[in-house]
């Protein structure tokens, strides 16, 4: 019984968070190729993810029902790492050398960054939040 | 029709994904294993069904929705981050070259498969 309340909580939120993915890499489709709708998801959902976690959870009390859906579901499936691979191979096979290196080169430093961003970002508004309390008392 | 075919694969996926991730509370590794197999596993089996499946609704449900649910980038950069913070520099680097390393070369095995 567990087991189906958890599947679905994350189906909610990964059956959004895939298609949301899905969409972008419709709306972004170039003709060049490059797969500028991966990119957009992954380095977004890079950067929402530790926000929510480290700030959004507390600032709202959020259950831990709610940050299933959100972070394993929704951004979870928002974000993926096995198209990433797909696009890098597609690239490689078309001999496009310079939209190749520019994919993993922001993929692979840009999501990291993206990261430590949204750990900067959940640190500055809490202290926001602390320095906006203390101000009040 | 085919944002069904998404939304329901990738449920399945993210849901096998938690069961996995909940396994390694229990295991005591201290490095974030878990995710890496999943990206690995992943991105393998995305190559063997982008080679093998020629229709486009099969593939949307199980490329686009399943692998792409199941697998995560999110939570890579999020623990890679947690690495960085906690200034293990080693760990969070072989984290980095061991996801992106066998993670792409595990696309060209599946594809080649």
């Amino acid at each position: 019984m567990q087991k189906i309340k958890t599947f679905l909580i994350i189906f909610i939120g990964a059956f959004i968070g895939s298609n949301l993915r899905y969409a972008e890499s419709l709306l972004f489709k170039s003709s060049n190729g490059f797969p500028y709708g991966t990119l957009v998801a992954n380095l977004s959902g890079a950067l929402i993810l530790p926000f929510l976690i480290h700030y959004l959870q507390d600032r709202y009390h959020l259950s831990s029902k709610i940050i299933l859906a959100l972070s394993t579901g929704l951004l979870g499936s928002y974000t993926t790492f096995s198209t990433f691979t797909a696009d890098t191979y597609r690239l490689y096979q078309s001999g496009s050398w310079t939209m190749l290196i520019t994919y993993l080169t922001i993929t692979i430093i840009g999501g990291f960054i993206c990261a430590l961003l949204g750990n900067y970002w959940a640190a500055t508004r809490a202290f926001i939040d602390y320095a906006g309390r203390r101000k009040n008392q | 029709m085919t944002f069904l075919l998404v939304g329901l694969g990738a449920s399945v996926g993210a849901f096998l994904r938690n069961e996995l991730t909940s396994l390694s509370q229990k295991i005591k590794i201290d490095f974030p294993v878990i995710t890496l197999l999943i990206n690995i596993f992943g991105a393998l089996v995305l190559g063997l069904f982008t080679a093998h499946i020629n229709a486009g609704g099969l593939l949307l449900f199980l490329g686009t929705g399943f692998c792409g649910g199941f697998t995560t980038y999110g939570t890579l950069n999020m623990e890679l981050s947690q690495l960085w913070f906690q200034r293990r520099f080693f760990r969070c680097f072989l984290y980095f070259a061991l996801t992106y390393i066998i993670g792409i070369l595990g696309f060209v095995i599946g594809i080649h498969l």
